[in-house]
C-alpha cells in the first residue's frame, strides 16, 4: 500500500525527468555549443533514458490505476492575490494514466528511431533537445487537474511544434509553415482563453466537474442562458478545433509536415493533435449537458473527416497524404465526442496513435531511404510518383506499412477496426447522416491507403526517371511562382534550387535503388507493428475492458459483464459488415486503379475535373485565407501605421513646427540645450515654493 | 550597528550619482577602467539593495516601510523623505537590476565613454529616485532629473536621427511634467494644511470636480510616459535612435515611471475620480494593445518594431489598474516588472543583431540564423517570453489581468465581454508580428548579401550572460508568481480595499459621473 502511494507523490516525476533533460542538454547548446554538438550520443542516450524511466512510472501508475486505485490529485497554491488562488499540480485518474502510457511509449519509439532518421544531421543534439521538451508538455498536459493548467501546457506544445516544424530553418516551407501553425492556433487559443474566462467568470472554477455541475445548475435555476453557456462552450471548442486540426482551422497540420519526420510521427499524429480530442473528453461535465454545442462538435468532427479523406485521395506526397488521413481520423474522434461516446473516442485515439505513428516513422523510412537515390531534397524524396517497388528493398518498411494501411482501413482483426467500428456503431445510435458521412469516409479511407501503399511499395521503381524529376521541379517552381505573386517572386530562391537540384544529379547520387533503413528505425517499426495489430482487442464489442476503464466522469461504472450481455450479435454483425463492406470496395478500387491498372486514374481525374481539382486544390482554403486573412491583416497594419506616421505624429510635428517659427522656443529648439530647460523649471519650482511659503 | 536602521534608501539612491562625480579623477587611457568602475558600482548598489530589502522589507506590511525623513530646506518644509511600499519595491529592485544589466550591455560603447558611464550613473540615482521618494516635490524633481540623462544618452550617441528623437522626447516628457508640477501643487494647497508628503496628500479629502482635474492632468503627464496612445509618438522615434543600453533603460524603467505614478497617484490619491475615469482608462488600454500591435507589423524597422509591441504590452497595465480588482490591480504591477526584464532583453538582442547586420531593416536581413545560433535561440526565447508563453512572466500577468478584469463587478457585462475580446484578438496578433520578425531576421536561406558585407560572429559569453540573468527572473516568475506577487500583495490589497470603499460611497452618494455618456460604462460596484 506505501509503495502505491509513493508512486502518486512522485507522479510529478513523468514530465519533470524529460524536462531536466531537456534544460540540460539545451543549457549546454547554448553556453558550451561546440562540445556539447560533439557530444551526440551520450546527450542521445541521456534523454532517451530519461524517457524510458517515465515511461516506466507511467506503466507504473497505469496498472496501479487499473487495479482500481482511487484516482490522486495534489495542488499547490501558484498564483494568488488577496483571497483569490489559482491552482497548479496533477491528477492521475483512468484516462490520464492511459494518456501517459500513450504519449511516452510513442515518445520513447520516436526517440529511438530519431536515432537512426537524424543521424547525419548537423542539428541532432538540438532536435533532442526539443523532442524532450515537447514530451515533457504533452505529459504535463494529460496529467493537469484543471482548464487553466491544461491551457498552460497547451501553449507550450503549441511552441515546441512552432520550434520543431522550424526545425529546418533554412528552408523557406519550414518558415512559413511554423508561423503559420502558430498563428493557427492562437486563434484557436484566442477562443479558449475566452471561454475559460467566460466559464470562470459565471461558475469561480477552473476544475472541470466543478465548473460542469454549477454550470447546470446555473441554467436549471435559470440564472445563466443555456444559449449563452452554450458559446462559451463553443468558445472552448475553438481550442480544440485548432490543435486538432478540424475545419476550419485545419490548415496548419498538412503545412506542418515541413518538420522532420520523427516529430510528424510523434506530434503531429500520435499525440499533441490529439490533445484536442483529450481537452474535449475532460470538458465532458460541461459538454454533455448543452445540446448545441454536442451537435457543433459531433458536426465539425464529421465534416472535417470527409473532408480530410476527400483531399488526401490527390495527394502526392506522402507525407502530405497522411497528414490529411491524419486530419480525417481526429474528425473521427471529435464527431466521436459530439455523438457522446466518450470511450470510443479515446478508443480510436489510442488506436490511431499506434498506427498513425507507425504509418508515419514507415513514411519516414521510405524517404530515408529514398534520399539514398534522389538526395536530400523534400520535393523529390517525397513524392509517391517517384517511388514505387520499394517492397522488395525494404521489406519491414513495407510489411509494417502495410499492417498500418489495414488498421486505419478498419479491416479486422487490426486495431482500427474496432475502434471505428464502435464509433460508426454509436453515431448510428445518434444520427444516421452522421453515420452515412462517417461510412462514406471510411470507403475513401481504405482507397487513398491503398493507393498510397501500392504507389509507394507494389510496381516498378521509378526513383531515377529523369523525366519525371524534372517534372516535379518544374511543378515546384510553378507553384513557388504563384505563392508569392508574379511581383514578390524572389529570384534568388529560385536560382538557388536550381543549383541545388544540379548538386543532387551530380553528387548525391549514391545509388540506384533504395536500403532498408538501419536497425534504430526498423526496431520502432517493428516494435508499433504490435499495437497496431493487437490493441483492438482490449475493446471489442464482446469484451470491452477499454470501456470498463474509460468511461465519462460521473457515469456510472458499466461493468464488463454488463457490456457483454447488451451485445448484439446482429447489430455487430451488420455495423460492423457494412463498414468493412465499403473498405473492401475502397481497396478494390484501388487495386484496380494502381496495382492491376485496368482502370485509368488519370481518365478519370479529367472526366470529374471540378471535383479533382477541389481536392487537388485543398478546396481553396489555403487561397481564400491568404487573400482574406493573411493580406486582410497586412492591409489593416499598413493602413494602422499609415494613421499612426501621418496623422498622430503629423499632428505633433505640425505642432512643433508652429511653434518653431512663431515662439521664442526657436533658439532653444535649435541649440536643444536641456540645461537651460532644467534650470527655467527649476527656478519655476523654487519660485512657486517661494511664492507658498509667503503666502 | 543595527542593519535594520541603517539609512539604505538614501544611500542607494545617492551612491550612483556620488561615484559617478569622481569619474573625471579616474586615470583612464580607452575607457576599460571607466566601464568596469561603472559596473561595480552599479553592482554595489543593487547589491545593497537587495541587502537592504531582506534587512529591512517586511512582506506582511503594506504600509510605507524603510522610511527616512530628513529636513532640507526648514523654511520651506522641504524634506528627503523617502520610503518604500509594496508598489515601488519591486520596481526600485527592477531598476538596480536593468541598470546594472545597462552598463555590462554598455561593453562595445567607445565614444566618450567618460560622459556615457556618468550619465548612466546619473539616470541610476534618477530613476531608484522616482520609485523611493515620498515627497511631491522631490518627486517632479527627481522627475526632471532623470529626463536629462535621457536626453543628452539620446543626443549624443543615438541613431541618425538623434537629435529630431531627443527633442521630441525632451518636448514631450517636459510638456508632460509641467502637469505634474501644476497638479502637485493645486493638491498641496489644497485645504487647511500645507504639505508636499504623498501620505498626508493621499489622506486629504478633495471634492470630485477638484480630483477630476487632477486626475486628468496626472494622466496626460503619465500618459506620455507610459505611453498611452495618442501620446506616444515621441516613443517610436527614441526608441529607434537610441543605442541599445539606453534602449534597456527606455523600456525596462522609464516607461514603468509612468505605470507606477499612474498607481501612486491617479488611483492611489485620487480614488474617486479613479471610480469616474477608469473605463476610459479601459479603452485606452485595449486601444494601446490593438493600435500596437497592428503598426507593428507594419512596421519594417526593427526598433520600431519592438517599440510600438512595448506600447502594446503597456495597455495590459492601463486594464489592470482600472479593474478594481485585487488580481487585475496585482497583474498590472507584475506585468510592469515582467516587461520591464522582457523589454530590456528584447531590446538588447536587437542591439546585439545590429552590431552585427549593421542594419535594422527586416527586408535586408533574413537567414542569419545559421550564422548565429547563439542569438536566433535566445531572440526566440525573448520573443516567446514576449508574446505571453505559459512558464514565462509574461503570461502570469496577462492571464492576473484577464481573469481580474473579467471577473470584474465594477463593469456591465457587455462592457466587459467586449473589451475582453479585444484584448483577445491582441493575443492572437502579438505572435503574428513577433514570429514575422524572427522569420525574417532567422529563418530562411543563407543571406549571401550580408555575408559578403558583415561579419556575423555568434553571441559572445558576455552577451549570453545578460540574456541568461534576464531569462532567470522572467521564467522564475513564471513558474512561481507568488516570489513576486508576495512583495507587494499586502499593498495592493489595502490600495483595492481603499478604492472600492471609496468608490463605493461616492455610487451611494449619487455625486455625477461625467462618463456617463458612455453608454457601456457601468462602474457601479455593489454593495457589501
Amino acid at each position: 500500500m506505501e509503495s502505491i502511494e509513493a508512486i502518486y507523490e512522485y507522479a510529478w516525476l513523468v514530465p519533470v525527468l524529460p524536462l531536466v533533460g531537456a534544460a540540460i542538454v539545451g543549457t549546454g547548446l547554448v553556453s558550451y555549443s561546440q562540445t556539447t554538438s560533439t557530444l551526440r550520443r551520450p546527450a542521445a542516450v541521456f534523454i532517451v533514458s530519461l524517457t524510458g524511466a517515465a515511461m516506466v512510472l507511467s506503466f507504473l501508475l497505469f496498472f496501479s490505476q487499473f487495479q482500481g486505485q482511487e484516482a490522486y490529485t495534489r495542488t499547490i497554491d501558484w498564483a494568488s492575490a488577496g483571497d483569490f488562488h489559482l491552482t497548479m499540480g496533477y491528477t492521475i485518474d483512468h484516462l490520464a494514466s492511459l494518456m501517459l502510457v500513450i504519449v511516452t511509449t510513442v515518445a520513447f519509439l520516436v526517440m529511438v528511431y530519431t536515432d537512426g532518421y537524424m543521424a547525419h544531421d548537423p542539428g541532432y543534439v538540438r532536435f533532442y533537445a526539443y523532442l524532450s521538451l515537447f514530451s515533457s508538455s504533452m505529459l504535463g498536459l494529460v496529467i493537469s487537474p484543471n482548464l487553466l493548467q491544461v491551457y498552460v501546457f497547451w501553449e507550450l506544445v503549441g511552441m515546441c511544434s512552432y520550434l520543431l516544424i522550424g526545425f529546418w530553418y533554412e528552408r523557406k516551407g519550414a518558415a512559413d509553415a511554423c508561423q503559420k501553425a502558430f498563428v493557427t492556433n492562437r486563434v484557436g487559443d484566442f477562443g479558449l482563453l475566452l471561454g475559460m474566462l467566460a466559464i470562470f467568470w459565471a461558475t469561480g472554477s477552473f476544475e472541470f466537474d466543478v465548473m460542469g455541475d454549477r454550470l447546470t445548475e446555473l441554467v436549471t435555476t435559470g440564472s445563466l442562458n443555456a444559449g449563452l453557456v452554450s458559446i462559451f462552450a463553443i468558445l472552448v471548442f475553438l481550442g480544440p478545433m485548432a490543435k486538432s486540426a478540424q475545419f476550419p482551422l485545419h490548415v496548419w497540420l498538412p503545412d506542418a509536415m515541413e518538420g522532420p519526420t520523427p516529430i510528424s510521427a510523434l506530434i503531429h499524429a500520435a499525440t499533441m493533435v490529439a490533445a484536442g480530442v483529450f481537452l474535449v473528453a475532460r470538458m465532458f461535465p460541461v459538454f454533455e449537458e448543452l445540446e448545441t454545442v454536442m451537435t457543433v462538435v459531433a458536426w465539425t468532427g464529421a465534416f472535417t473527416a470527409f473532408m480530410g479523406a476527400s483531399i488526401a485521395i490527390t495527394q502526392n506526397d506522402i507525407k502530405k497524404g497522411l497528414a490529411y488521413s491524419t486530419m480525417s481520423q481526429l474528425g473521427y474522434m471529435v464527431m466521436a465526442m459530439g455523438v457522446g461516446a466518450y470511450g470510443a473516442g479515446l478508443f480510436h485515439l489510442m488506436t490511431h496513435a499506434y498506427f498513425k505513428a507507425m504509418l508515419f516513422l514507415g513514411s519516414g523510412s521510405v524517404i530515408h531511404g529514398m534520399e539514398g537515390v534522389v538526395g536530400h531534397d523534400p520535393v523529390l524524396a517525397q513524392d509517391m510518383r517517384l517511388m514505387g517497388g520499394l517492397r522488395k528493398h525494404m521489406p519491414i518498411t513495407a510489411i509494417t506499412f502495410l499492417i498500418g494501411t489495414l488498421a486505419i482501413c478498419g479491416i479486422p482483426p487490426f486495431a482500427g477496426f474496432w475502434s471505428k467500428d464502435e464509433i460508426l456503431g454509436s453515431t448510428f445510435a445518434v444520427s444516421p447522416v452522421l453515420w452515412g458521412i462517417g461510412w462514406l469516409t471510411a470507403g475513401i479511407t481504405a482507397f487513398y491507403m491503398f493507393r498510397m501503399y501500392f504507389s509507394t511499395f507494389e510496381g516498378e521503381f521509378r526513383g531515377t526517371d529523369k523525366t519525371i524529376q524534372m517534372q516535379l521541379k518544374r511543378e515546384q517552381l510553378m507553384a513557388m511562382g504563384a505563392s508569392l505573386g508574379p511581383g514578390a517572386m524572389n529570384p534568388q530562391e529560385l536560382t538557388l534550387e536550381e543549383s541545388t537540384h544540379g548538386d543532387g544529379h551530380d553528387d548525391h547520387h549514391h545509388s540506384e535503388t533504395p536500403h532498408e533503413s538501419p536497425f534504430a528505425m526498423t526496431f520502432p517499426l517493428m516494435a508499433l507493428a504490435v499495437p497496431s495489430m493487437l490493441i483492438g482487442l482490449v475493446g471489442t464489442p464482446f469484451a470491452n475492458y477499454f470501456e470498463a476503464f474509460i468511461h465519462p466522469p460521473g457515469e456510472e461504472l458499466s461493468g464488463l459483464a454488463e457490456s457483454a450481455e447488451a451485445f448484439d450479435w446482429n447489430e455487430f454483425l451488420i455495423m460492423g459488415g457494412s463498414s468493412v463492406g465499403i473498405g473492401l470496395i475502397g481497396i478494390t478500387l484501388a487495386v484496380m486503379m494502381y496495382r492491376t491498372r485496368v482502370i485509368d486514374p488519370a481518365a478519370i481525374a479529367t472526366r470529374i475535373k471540378p471535383f479533382y481539382q477541389l481536392s487537388k486544390n485543398k478546396w481553396y482554403i489555403d487561397d481564400i485565407y491568404e487573400v482574406v486573412f493573411v493580406q486582410g491583416s497586412r492591409k489593416l497594419a499598413k493602413q494602422v501605421l499609415e494613421i499612426d506616421v501621418r496623422i498622430v505624429d503629423g499632428i505633433v510635428n505640425l505642432a512643433g513646427f508652429v511653434t518653431l517659427v512663431t515662439g521664442e522656443g526657436l533658439k532653444y529648439l535649435e541649440t536643444g540645450r536641456a540645461q537651460f530647460y532644467a534650470l527655467i523649471v527649476f527656478g519655476a519650482v523654487l519660485g512657486l515654493v517661494l511664492l507658498s511659503g509667503v503666502t | 550597528m543595527d542593519l535594520a536602521q541603517f539609512p539604505w534608501l538614501t544611500v542607494t539612491t545617492l551612491l550612483p550619482i556620488t561615484a559617478a562625480l569622481l569619474i573625471p579623477f579616474i586615470p583612464d587611457q580607452n575607457g576599460r577602467t571607466i566601464r568596469w568602475y561603472a559596473l561595480t558600482v552599479g553592482l554595489i548598489d543593487f547589491v545593497l539593495l537587495v541587502i537592504g530589502f531582506c534587512q529591512g522589507y517586511d512582506l506582511q506590511g503594506s504600509g510605507l516601510q524603510m522610511a527616512e525623513s530628513y529636513t532640507w530646506v526648514a523654511q520651506l518644509d522641504l524634506r528627503w523623505s523617502v520610503g518604500v511600499d509594496g508598489l515601488s519595491m519591486p520596481l526600485v529592485l527592477l531598476t538596480g537590476f536593468i541598470s546594472t544589466l545597462a552598463i555590462l550591455a554598455s561593453w562595445p560603447v567607445t565614444m566618450k565613454p567618460r560622459l556615457f558611464y556618468f550619465l548612466m550613473l546619473a539616470m541610476y540615482s534618477g530613476q531608484l529616485g522616482v520609485f523611493v521618494v515620498q515627497d511631491m516635490l522631490l518627486f517632479f524633481f527627481m522627475w526632471e532629473l532623470e529626463l536629462i540623462p535621457v536626453y543628452l544618452l539620446l543626443s549624443i550617441w543615438g541613431g541618425k536621427r538623434r537629435l529630431y528623437a531627443a527633442t521630441k522626447f525632451i518636448l514631450y516628457t517636459a510638456g508632460g511634467s509641467l502637469f505634474i508640477l501644476v497638479a502637485a501643487l493645486a493638491m498641496a494647497f489644497y485645504g487647511d494644511t500645507v504639505t508636499f508628503d504623498m501620505g498626508a496628500l493621499a489622506a486629504k479629502d478633495y471634492p470630485l470636480n477638484f480630483q477630476l482635474f487632477m486626475y486628468v492632468a496626472f494622466l496626460i503627464a503619465y500618459g506620455v510616459k507610459l505611453p498611452i496612445i495618442p501620446l506616444h509618438t515621441w516613443l517610436p522615434d527614441a526608441h529607434g535612435e537610441a543605442t541599445a543600453p539606453v534602449h534597456m533603460l527606455l523600456a525596462g524603467i522609464l516607461l514603468k515611471m509612468g505605470g507606477y505614478a499612474l498607481l501612486r497617484m491617479n488611483v492611489g490619491m485620487l480614488p474617486e475620480a479613479h471610480g469616474v475615469i477608469a473605463p476610459l482608462l479601459v479603452i485606452l488600454g485595449v486601444v494601446n494593445i490593438i493600435y500596437a500591435a497592428l503598426t507593428s507589423f507594419a512596421q519594417r524597422n526593427l526598433k520600431r518594431k519592438i517599440a510600438y509591441s512595448s506600447i502594446s504590452h503597456m495597455g495590459f497595465v492601463m486594464i489592470g489598474l482600472a479593474s478594481f480588482t485585487n488580481l487585475g490591480l496585482s497583474g498590472a504591477v507584475l506585468q510592469m516588472v515582467s516587461h520591464g526584464l522582457i523589454g530590456a532583453s528584447l531590446f538588447f538582442l536587437v542591439g546585439a543583431t545590429y552590431d552585427r547586420t549593421h542594419t535594422l531593416i527586416l527586408s535586408e536581413m533574413g537567414g542569419v540564423g545559421k550564422k548565429m545560433p547563439k542569438i536566433f535561440a535566445m531572440f526566440t526565447t525573448c520573443s516567446m517570453a514576449s508574446l505571453a508563453l505559459p512558464g514565462m512572466s509574461g503570461f502570469v500577468a496577462e492571464l492576473m489581468v484577464f481573469v481580474g478584469f473579467a471577473t470584474s463587478d465594477a463593469y456591465s457585462f457587455n462592457f466587459k465581454l467586449i473589451m475582453v475580446i479585444l484584448m483577445a484578438i491582441g493575443v492572437i496578433l502579438t505572435p503574428i508580428y513577433l514570429l514575422s520578425m524572427l522569420r525574417e531576421i532567422f529563418y530562411g536561406p543563407e543571406n549571401k548579401e550580408l555575408n559578403e558585407k558583415e561579419v556575423l560572429i555568434d553571441a559572445e559569453p558576455r552577451e549570453v550572460f545578460i540574456i541568461a540573468c534576464l531569462l532567470v527572473p522572467i521564467i522564475g516568475f513564471g513558474l512561481y508568481p507568488k516570489l513576486l506577487t508576495q512583495v507587494y500583495d499586502a499593498t495592493t490589497l489595502q490600495l483595492t480595499d481603499h478604492l472600492r470603499e471609496k468608490v463605493l460611497a461616492l455610487n451611494e452618494n449619487g455625486s455625477i459621473q461625467p462618463l456617463a455618456w458612455l453608454p457601456l460604462t457601468a462602474p457601479a460596484l455593489p454593495r457589501g
